[in-house]
């Protein structure tokens, strides 16, 4: 009979694996738009680690609660903004291609 | 529970002018939203008043998520003194862009995130002022948005920025599971008990986060592009406020959280601080553009600056604070030379700077003495401040003083290349460059500052020598 | 208004400067104006002066300490400078007699300077001149006097090269910054000696200090700093062998050389040593360093003295001796009595230097005293209250320089230094022939009818009239019956010397034998024959005399032979060494490295991002090897 026992290491270890997959996104994606949600990815790998230590080690606390509430709602601003910018240069130089934007160098 | 909200009254009363300004754009007429500058510039003189007034004013609140001490007050009123200096400053160049409203209404809530950021006591609180700051200057930078350079840099910066946020919120949650806890001083208690890897990766990655904002190598690498492609008064603001935020915070996590594993965070941050001087300097002497001349200059004075956090003694805070007091003046005099320059000429070219003594002599002395502010020539501001944050280190870390000694001549190059350029050489365009009133008081300031602040450090110091002591009272 | 002025005597200084910045950046167009401003300015500074030398003078406790007062200038652990205002019964002299001299010199330049293209531009150098001394004079710290001492040589070296279409002024100017230049890095050397040892430049706590100096350093420690500061005011009072620049000094207008000569500039460098006494009287082998170079200097140009011809060098050399003077009686130990013979010495040299540019004026700059003669038919007020300096700087009583010098020789008799004290009797007798021999040749005599002099206008002989009132009457607050300078200003105890008749009597008669020997040889004798045959039976001694004793030569000499001889050396080693190879290749390795670090810099957004993560993942690497704590994030946390 197989236990299954979900503890904080498991859900440090899945934080670290959302984390990689992220970064990765961000260093080879070339579509802004996915550069973006790989950032994402990096935020709700920080979410995920708040709310296990929340539980695993301040369970009388709501300290990592609102921590991950504060960090969803500034994220949703920040995906505001960062696609309104997608939209801005999308129009500018009808591409979303990272490297096509190397105007300003050196 | 007690809480005395007269310790927030700078944040709410520039809330409230930064909500104003933004609905009064609104309702007002477009031709008579220039009015706007004049009320933003104001309303941040009132409100620096207010937090001069609060002086001795201390304490902290909800549980010290909300530090108010003079250490903070101090910074606090860096930043009013440049978001003040760049609204007057860059009326005109706003003007030309439209939009007022929006423009100021994000100044000052990214000011309100600095202000935010200078108080923070838990990481919560920082998280969100920095992210407050970050993302009013992204809309800032990318606010020429028919310009491509523009809407590049703001790409970029919105990118870039969130990734080095959720570094720097890994490290924070790291810090938090090791800890328990999300408050600074609290952390730092913990600290000297466990230091495990964990907690030492999640230092690492809140560093890297902060050292984003400051643009020390090898985290600077956005900063040159982002500087070159925003509307220069925003650069001015990014290079000054964010910048000087971002130390002040790092240096309360610094000395709070770090004194545990103190020994090998020195011989870190040394490392770090020459490395920044010596590519800053370095890169800066190829470049044509005035603007990522200045970009690259600042990421020098970063690393100076860092010098100051070798040590973290009262000595080394002192150092830093002035340092980024006077820096504000050199900085945004330099800038708003170049914000006037590409309004009258549409350039930011090196070589179109000729003969710019003879078109306009103030524009070309406030440069220069700027310039030679930031490089550390005596009797001007920066010298002091170069020799006050180079005093702390001397005795263990020659070495560093003396990289920044050879970098500081490396820079007189770089700086006096410009000056040749605006006093040798005979202008295209012999037009002379009327500056408006707003431009001249702001640029006459920075030069009286800069030279006043060198050549009798005293009264400053004595501020700075109480704020300093302030911050290790808790 | 006397407290006031006690307690804002910065304001002294700051007047003055004030007049230069408004000249400077305001009036520079309006001449008249500009005039009036630095006037107005020094006048004023006059005002504060004698007030707060009246303060001073009525409260006997200042006798006792002085008040000072200062702000923090700059301030870190281990380094505390401040700057501020010393006022003693020294000090409020000195400003008294700078800003009184300097008053006079400047209303007497209006007319002196007329029509002179740089008019404007030259009030507003001696504006900042007389500020500059008067902050030298006023500080209470070290760093802060030797500001307003570079500052003084710095005006000095402006004005002295005013005439810059003159190639000669030109060079006196250069020559004259050279030569303190190299004094002054002694003094800078002794003043970071004197911080690194006592940890404090402020003056009176380094007096409290050097008291006990035994508790910081050795005496040969202090001995090596006492002569470092001391080349200093060799160099800018004009002391064997860094004398050279001063008589070249004239070569600017005359009313700078009256203000170089008299109030400010050389004085500096006996006030220096003056002000510093507490370090010399540690030391006896200094002091007698400060004697036996004044009293040789003292000799020494006198004997030049003689055997110049013109007008203002003569006078030149008979200050760097009166100078000579000054530091005798300061190696003595006396300070009351150099500070008077310089009290005197400003009014009887001010006035001679003016009555000699009223002379020049007049006889449209024909210099040599050869040349003149019978000048007091027509120019009566210049020739008589020349006179009366001749009478003075003779030591003839009642005037002002009899008192100051009998101190002086009196002194030096009293503390045993006999052959100083010769020296310094022989002088005296020098004095009074060099000085009567240019009266006799240049005021009295036949008129040389080539001249056609005419008599100077009111602004520029009542400053005389007033300057030979003071010449006559200035010297009575020292008489040794009545000595009440003596208690008001001295170092130590006060100096209560008899009266010594014996030096009296004798100074008087050795200053009348120098005067009838003037007389004989130059008035008596219509033709010079006699002093023709006494320079062609003496003429190696007289054109040894006449050539300085070849110092400029010899200066010269060692300059080409062995300061350009080597200079080539390193110069041919500067180009192709230093220059060819470490700057030039220094500057092209930056330079290299700055473009290639600059590629660095794609314009890559994800490139950016990688650096950034490498540097993380780099410090959290190097963090783990460097500290045993942190090894286990290598192991991903297990230990």
């Amino acid at each position: 009979m197989l236990t299954l026992s979900v503890g904080l290491t498991q859900y440090m270890v899945l934080s670290a694996i959302l984390f990689g997959i992220g970064l990765f996104g961000v260093l080879s994606k070339k579509n802004a738009i996915a550069v973006l949600i790989c950032i994402e990815l990096m935020l709700n790998a920080v979410n995920i680690n708040l709310l296990a230590f929340n539980k695993f080690v301040t369970p009388t606390q709501f300290i990592g609660q609102i921590f991950a509430i504060f960090v969803i709602t500034v994220a949703a601003a920040e995906v505001g903004v960062g696609l309104a910018i997608i939209i801005a240069i999308y129009r500018n130089k009808l591409s979303v291609n990272l490297d096509e934007f190397d105007w300003l160098k050196w | 529970m007690n809480v005395d909200l007269s310790l927030l009254n700078p944040e709410i009363a520039i809330s409230i002018l930064g909500l104003a300004v933004l609905v009064l754009g609104l309702i007002i007429p477009k031709e008579s939203r220039h009015g706007l500058g004049w009320l933003t510039a104001l309303g941040l003189l009132g409100v620096l008043g207010l937090t001069i007034s609060g002086w001795n004013n201390q304490g902290t609140l909800y549980h010290g998520m909300f530090i108010v001490d003079q250490y903070a007050i101090f910074f606090k009123i860096t930043f009013l003194t440049a978001a003040f200096l760049v609204t007057l400053g860059s009326m005109r160049f706003v003007d030309d862009m439209g939009d007022q409203s929006e423009y100021y209404s994000m100044m000052l809530f990214a000011t309100l995130g600095m202000m935010v950021l200078a108080s923070a006591g838990d990481f919560i609180t920082l998280y969100l002022g920095l992210e407050l700051m970050t993302i009013a200057f992204i809309v800032l930078v990318c606010f020429k948005r028919l310009d491509g350079k523009s809407v590049e840099a703001g790409m970029k910066y919105v990118l870039l920025a969130g990734m080095s946020s959720a570094v720097l919120l890994y490290g924070l949650s790291l810090i938090y599971g090791v800890t328990g806890s999300v408050t600074i001083s609290e952390v730092g208690r913990a600290v000297a008990v466990t230091p495990v890897p964990a907690l030492i990766l999640g230092l690492v990655m809140l560093v890297a986060g902060l050292g984003f904002k400051i643009s020390a190598v090898p985290f600077h690498m956005w900063a040159p592009d982002i500087y070159e492609g925003a509307p220069t008064p925003v650069t001015s603001y990014l290079a000054v406020g964010s910048k000087a935020a971002s130390f002040a915070i790092l240096l309360r996590v610094f000395v709070a959280a770090l004194p545990g594993i103190w020994a090998n965070w020195t011989m870190l941050v040394a490392v770090l601080s020459a490395i920044t001087i010596i590519v800053g300097n370095l890169v800066a002497i190829p470049q044509t553009n005035i603007k990522r001349l200045l970009a690259y200059s600042s990421i020098a004075q970063a690393g100076y600056i860092l010098v100051g956090l070798v040590t973290a003694s009262e000595q080394g805070i002192k150092g830093v604070m002035f340092y980024a007091f006077l820096y504000v003046f050199a900085t945004i005099g330099a800038f708003t030379v170049a914000t006037y320059f590409y309004n009258v000429t549409g350039s930011d070219e090196i070589k179109d700077y000729a003969g710019l003594s003879q078109r306009s002599p103030l524009m070309a002395v406030v440069m220069l003495i700027c310039m030679l502010s930031m490089a550390g020539i005596p009797p001007l501001a920066g010298f002091v401040g170069k020799f006050y944050l180079f005093k702390t280190i001397v005795d263990n870390y020659l070495w560093l003083a003396f990289i920044g000694l050879i970098m500081s001549m490396v820079s007189v190059y770089y700086y006096l290349r410009v000056a040749l350029v605006m006093y040798r050489d005979e202008p295209l365009d012999n037009s002379p460059i009327n500056l408006s009133t707003p431009v001249a008081v702001t640029l006459i300031i920075a030069m009286v500052a800069t030279l006043f602040i060198g050549i009798y450090p005293g009264p400053l110091s004595q501020v700075i020598n109480m704020a300093a002591h302030s911050f290790f009272m808790h | 208004m006397v407290d006031f002025a006690m307690q804002h005597a910065w304001l002294v200084p700051l007047l003055p400067a004030l007049a230069f910045v408004v000249i400077v950046f305001l009036t520079k167009p309006w001449q008249k104006l500009s005039a009036l401003v630095a006037v107005a300015g020094i006048v004023g500074a006059f005002v504060f002066a004698a007030l707060a030398a009246y303060g001073v003078f009525t409260h006997p406790e200042f006798t006792e300490g002085s008040l000072v007062y200062g702000v923090r200038w700059l301030s870190m652990p281990g380094l505390h400078i401040n700057v501020g205002i010393m006022l003693d019964p020294t000090s409020a002299m000195m400003i008294f007699m700078v800003s009184l001299v300097s008053s006079l010199i400047f209303i007497y330049a209006t007319g002196y300077m007329k029509g002179d293209p740089g008019f404007s531009v030259f009030f507003s150098y001696v504006s900042l001149f007389a500020a500059s001394m008067l902050l030298l004079v006023l500080s209470s710290n070290l760093l802060e006097m030797f500001v307003g001492w570079e500052l003084v040589g710095l005006c000095s070296y402006l004005l002295i090269g005013f005439y810059t279409h003159k190639i000669s002024a030109r060079e006196a100017a250069k020559k004259a910054f050279v030569t303190c230049r190299i004094a002054d890095f002694g003094l800078l050397l002794g003043m970071l000696s004197l911080q690194i040892v006592f940890g404090t430049l402020d003056l009176p706590e380094l007096a409290q200090k050097i008291a006990h100096f035994h508790q910081y350093t050795s005496a040969g420690v202090l001995t090596l700093i006492a002569v470092l500061v001391f080349l200093g005011p060799i160099g800018k009072s004009g002391q064997f062998p860094l004398h050279v620049w001063l008589p070249d000094a004239m070569e600017g207008p005359t009313p700078v050389s009256a203000l170089i000569h008299a109030a400010t500039m050389v004085v500096a460098g006996v006030y220096l040593v003056g002000r510093m006494l507490f370090l010399f009287s540690e030391i006896p082998s200094a002091m007698e360093l400060v004697a036996i170079t004044g009293a040789f200097t003292a000799l020494f140009a006198a004997t030049i003295a003689i055997t110049q011809r013109e007008i203002k060098r003569i006078l030149a050399y008979s200050t760097v001796s009166q100078l000579g003077y000054m530091m005798l009686a300061l190696g003595v130990g006396s300070l009351s009595a150099s500070m008077f013979h310089m009290w005197t010495h400003a009014f009887f040299k001010a006035l001679m230097f003016m009555g000699a540019g009223s002379v020049l004026t007049a006889l449209h700059h024909k210099a040599d005293v050869w040349e003149m003669g019978g000048l007091v038919k027509k120019m009566p007020i210049t020739a008589w209250t020349f006179v009366v300096g001749g009478l003075a700087i003779a030591g003839i009583p009642p005037f002002a320089g009899f008192w100051s010098k009998d101190e002086i020789l009196a002194t030096a008799l009293n503390s045993h230094h006999y052959v100083l004290f010769a020296m310094g009797a022989f002088t005296a007798f020098l004095t009074a022939f060099y000085m009567w021999r240019l009266i006799f040749l240049a005021f009295f005599g036949e008129e040389n009818p080539a001249n056609h002099p005419v008599e100077s206008p009111w602004n520029m002989t009542v400053p005389l009239i007033i300057l030979a009132a003071l010449a006559t009457v200035g010297g009575w607050v020292g008489t040794p019956w009545d000595n009440v300078w003596s208690q008001w200003i001295f170092f130590g105890e006060v100096e209560h010397a008899a009266p010594n008749y014996g030096v009296m009597i004798g100074s008087v008669i050795l200053a009348l034998a120098g005067i009838y020997l003037a007389y004989q040889l130059y008035y008596v004798d219509r033709e010079k024959v006699k002093a023709k045959a006494l320079a062609e039976r003496y003429h190696g001694i007289y054109t040894l005399l006449f050539n300085k004793y070849y110092i400029d030569e010899i200066y010269l000499w060692f300059n080409h032979a062995i300061v350009d001889g080597s200079a080539k050396l390193f110069y041919l080693f500067d180009i192709y060494v230093v220059d060819g190879i470490i700057v030039n290749g220094l500057g092209a390795f930056t330079r290299l490295s700055g473009e290639g670090l600059r590629i660095t810099e794609t314009g890559r957004l994800q490139n950016y991002a990688l650096v950034f993560f490498l540097g993380v993942l780099i410090i959290a690497v190097a963090l783990a090897f460097s500290s045993p704590s942190a090894a286990g994030l290598l192991l991903g946390g297990v230990k």
